[in-house]
């Protein structure tokens, strides 16, 4: 299930995608504009940055910026590396598998049912660009105001 | 020039295991109307660069089980294996001559033009130009002839570039490779799986002199082993994140499948269905980084040898016959019967002169379309109506194998398939990937008309 970071990450980038070309973000801006704890996305823009989905410039007129084309950043890329392989369920990934102490994995029917929802998940999230997404909602509902840095 | 009526007729360039599976494909439904001219300058079908070795241990680096034409009937291979009666002690995880699986793909295509009479043609011809018209698409034969189809399909796959160092080096199983003096010193340049055609040409020869393996990372391919790919599902696979981000997830799953006591050869196999994806959703700037810095590690990784080859390979550059230099190939010149080279090896700025009888250049099947040995290729680029990729390792094509010209627009008649699609898909270098890609291209020609 998407949790807090991930969904805090997704704004996050929704917000940078509005940023004029060659434009900065403060974190400070992002959080506010989007009633995110500061430090919380600190660390998110962190790892986004490490997975290659933003670029950052320290000093005072740093920030952050997309590192690719929104149409190009897919959801569920996003969404892997905030939260993990995408699963509704603990024990459904295949590599980040975590078993659960009451059940046999072979036979569990919700787990194989979570399996298929899994890869819907993933079909829609995957089918689903930066640009995509932020066009299913309002500017306003973005927090995209006061937000060049 | 000779015409159809131009419908549903299509005509593949190339005669080798890509053309080969796509006629097979485009036959293999009974019920549409299909006409199918196959041209092939070697007058040999099946048996492109990779699949007419005559040497007897020249095997399939892929285990047999892989290496059925078709992707929906993957026993195909191995039933025709049978019924030829090959031994078969261990299963299907066996690797098969090359040239064995040369006639198997000959079968192949005569059983899809046995199956549907009069509807393929193959010539012994080269084709020499493609000329895109009103009524279709024109190919122009080095006889004079030329004939016209709806669509063209340039199959030429791997491609031989001439060997380095203005032609002192030569080409495995080309006509400069005479018989050697067995004491006689040889270099070979590369080491990947050409390099172990070539080893295995002279160790079959009974060749007691030494041999020097040059390439700038001195690695040697890895051997297979009869394990289960792990199970991966697309949900699992960090797309499009950086290289070092995505190589970080690789080595951490590798490191967990073998401290559960697994292979990581499972985890590289396990991958394998979404290596196009992944390929697909790097940035430009890390496909390019993953040619430059990972290539070389992914290829030994990836591209395997059958156990026993490469237990023999260890052995022999255990006992020293075979040396591994991890050094940069300078030049080459004539000397004597021979030939003097330099390299420059890792890590020092020396030039280093070594005297030997041979090389042997094996560097590799990556081609520069610019100066391709194809005449149709040559052509096309030549007139920009063709262009390399941008990583200049094949022919730029869009996600439905159509060229792309100079301008940058898509040529739906004019298709590719096989590896020189690479730099689009990058993993489609092997059987069970071009099947593929050989089935979703005559899909979607049979659906054109």
């Amino acid at each position: 299930m998407l949790t807090k970071k991930g969904k805090y990450g997704l704004k996050a980038l929704a917000a940078l995608s509005e940023l004029p070309e060659g434009q900065l973000a403060f974190v400070g801006d992002v959080a506010k504009g989007n009633n995110i704890p500061k430090k919380f996305l600190d660390a998110i823009l962190a790892e986004l940055r490490n997975a290659g989905f933003v670029h950052s410039r320290k000093g005072k007129a740093g920030g952050y910026c997309l590192a690719r084309p929104a149409d190009e950043i897919k959801i569920g890329h996003v969404v892997r590396v905030l939260d993990g392989p995408l699963a509704p369920i603990p024990c459904a990934s295949k590599t980040r598998y975590q078993p659960c102490t009451d059940c046999d994995e072979a036979t569990c029917q919700i787990r194989h049912l979570m399996l298929d929802v899994r890869n819907a998940i993933a079909d829609v999230l995957d089918n689903t660009s930066l640009t995509q997404m932020r066009a299913m909602g309002g500017a306003d509902a973005l927090g995209s105001e006061a937000m060049t840095a | 020039m000779s015409t159809s009526n131009g419908r549903s007729s299509v005509t593949i360039i190339g005669g080798g295991a890509s053309g080969v599976l796509l006629a097979a494909h485009l036959l293999r439904d009974p019920k549409t109307d299909i006409r199918v001219t196959l041209i092939e300058r070697r007058g040999q079908f099946g048996q492109g660069l990779a699949y007419s070795a005559s040497q007897r241990d020249h095997k399939v680096n892929v285990p047999a089980r892989g290496m059925s034409a078709f992707a929906d009937d993957p026993e195909h291979f191995w039933r025709w294996l049978q019924t030829r009666g090959y031994p078969a002690a261990r299963g299907s995880w066996v690797f098969v001559p090359r040239r064995l699986y040369g006639v198997y793909l000959e079968h192949v295509l005569s059983e899809a033009g046995q199956s549907r009479l009069g509807r393929l043609v193959v010539l012994s011809e080269e084709a020499v130009a493609v000329h895109e018209g009103k009524s279709g698409i024109e190919t122009v034969l080095d006889n004079g002839t030329s004939l016209i189809s709806r669509s063209v399909v340039l199959a030429v796959g791997h491609e031989t570039q001439p060997a380095r160092g203005r032609g002192i080096a030569v080409r495995v199983g080309s006509e400069r490779d005479t018989p050697l003096p067995e004491n006689a010193p040889v270099m070979i340049l590369g080491s990947g799986l050409s390099m172990v055609d070539a080893w295995l040409s002279l160790a079959d020869a009974e060749h007691k002199g030494p041999i020097t393996v040059v390439s700038r990372n001195g690695l040697l391919p890895k051997g297979h082993r009869d394990v289960p790919p792990i199970n991966i599902d697309a949900a699992d696979v960090p797309f499009g994140t950086s290289l070092p981000y995505f190589m970080r997830w690789f080595r951490a799953l590798a490191r967990e499948t073998e401290a559960r006591g697994g292979d990581w050869r499972s985890v590289v196999d396990g991958l394998r269905p979404y290596n196009q994806r992944i390929w697909k959703n790097w940035t430009s700037n890390a496909k390019r980084q993953f040619l430059r810095h990972l290539r070389p590690w992914w290829n030994i990784h990836r591209h395997r040898l059958p156990p026993e080859l490469h237990e023999r390979l260890v052995r022999a550059v255990g006992t020293g016959q075979v040396k591994l230099v991890a050094a940069e190939f300078l030049g080459v010149e004539r000397n004597g019967d021979g030939a003097r080279a330099q390299i420059r090896r890792r890590g020092t700025s020396e030039r280093e002169t070594m005297d030997i009888a041979r090389v042997y250049d094996c560097g590799g099947v990556s081609v520069d379309v610019l100066s391709s040995s194809n005449p149709v290729i040559r052509d096309l680029v030549a007139n920009g109506r063709a262009r390399p990729d941008t990583f200049r390792i094949g022919l730029d094509v869009d996600e439905n194998c159509a060229v792309v010209d100079a301008d940058g627009k898509s040529h739906e008649r004019l298709l590719v398939v096989g590896p020189l699609t690479r730099g689009r898909f990058f993993e489609i270098e092997a059987i069970p990937d071009i099947r593929v890609q050989a089935a979703t291209l005559a899909a979607r020609l049979l659906a054109q008309g």
